[in-house]
């Protein structure tokens, strides 16, 4: 999540976050990856219904481009269109300077996001 | 003092009972800890030592032992001579790396069949890089003539591209 959370930084998982409010475009979310403990902090850039894609690393939904100001640097990233599933969303790490192939990312359903984070 | 002494006793057959005769649970968590223990390699261990540690680690799975990865497109039965040359493989190609099972949560929807959700987690290194991963599984473990085996593995995706 370079440059927005730096390697060995601290941040807090706010649970109640979602309990009276719904997740946005852009919220920076935790993603419950195995067990209790194990959480993954990314950034949601799509919602149920729209359509992502990625063409030379930049985002678009449903065909229009999206601008993304916490992106620092960018790779060439490709990806074909793809409808969000309902009750699933999409999370992408900001740390766009590495391939596709070595980031972890894509739609989970939104039981998955424990909740908001702060700072 | 006959009281006192009846109370040690009860106290001392209970703790006997719960070593001598532990519960399926118990059973089927330790069964998980001897199979992270025999698939995990140490760096300067032998090749007799691999190979009795594969066999133990086969002893503990069925036969066949469904594997399920999709991001690497697996989804069969692997007879368990196949089985162990895959761990058998893997501990050549990973020989300094460290399996460990945490917050594992069993249920047993019949008597003769437990699920199992826990974490795999991954330590080791590769040339000098250290590594570090984290896996989600899904395991069946079936009771077959009085032993917990485990009968399948799954390897749960939950991001999607």
């Amino acid at each position: 999540m370079e440059p927005t959370y730096g390697n060995g930084s601290f941040a807090f998982c706010w649970r109640p976050h979602y309990l009276f409010s719904q997740i946005e475009r852009f919220d920076v979310v935790t993603v419950r990856f195995t067990g209790k403990n194990v959480m993954l902090l990314k950034r949601v850039i799509a919602l149920p219904g729209e359509v992502l894609e990625f063409r030379q690393g930049i985002l678009y939904i449903n065909g229009k481009q999206i601008q993304e100001p916490y992106v620092q640097y960018r790779t060439p990233w490709d990806l074909a269109p793809r409808k969000i599933k309902p009750g699933h969303v999409y999370v992408v790490g900001d740390n766009r300077g590495t391939s596709m192939s070595r980031h972890r990312f894509g739609q989970v359903n939104i039981n998955r996001i424990i909740g908001g984070v702060i700072p | 003092m006959n009281k006192k002494i009846l109370l040690v006793l009860i106290l001392i057959a209970a703790t006997a009972a719960v070593f001598l005769f532990p519960s399926d649970e118990k059973k089927i968590r330790n069964n998980l800890d001897s199979l992270a223990e025999y698939c995990s390699s140490a760096s300067k261990e032998t090749a007799i030592a691999a190979l009795k540690k594969v066999a133990l680690a086969g002893k503990l799975c069925s036969d066949p032992c469904m594997i399920q990865i999709e991001s690497f497109d697996i989804h069969r039965d692997f007879k368990k001579k196949e089985l162990t040359d895959h761990i058998l493989m893997m501990k050549k190609m990973l020989p300094d790396t460290h399996f460990t099972f945490h917050d594992t949560t069993i249920n047993f929807p019949l008597d003769n069949r437990a699920e199992l959700a826990t974490t795999l987690r991954l330590t080791g290194k590769i040339d000098t890089d250290r590594f570090t991963e984290a896996y989600e599984l899904s395991i069946t473990a079936d009771k077959i003539d009085g032993d917990w085996l485990f009968s399948s593995f799954s390897v749960v995706e939950f991001m999607e591209q």
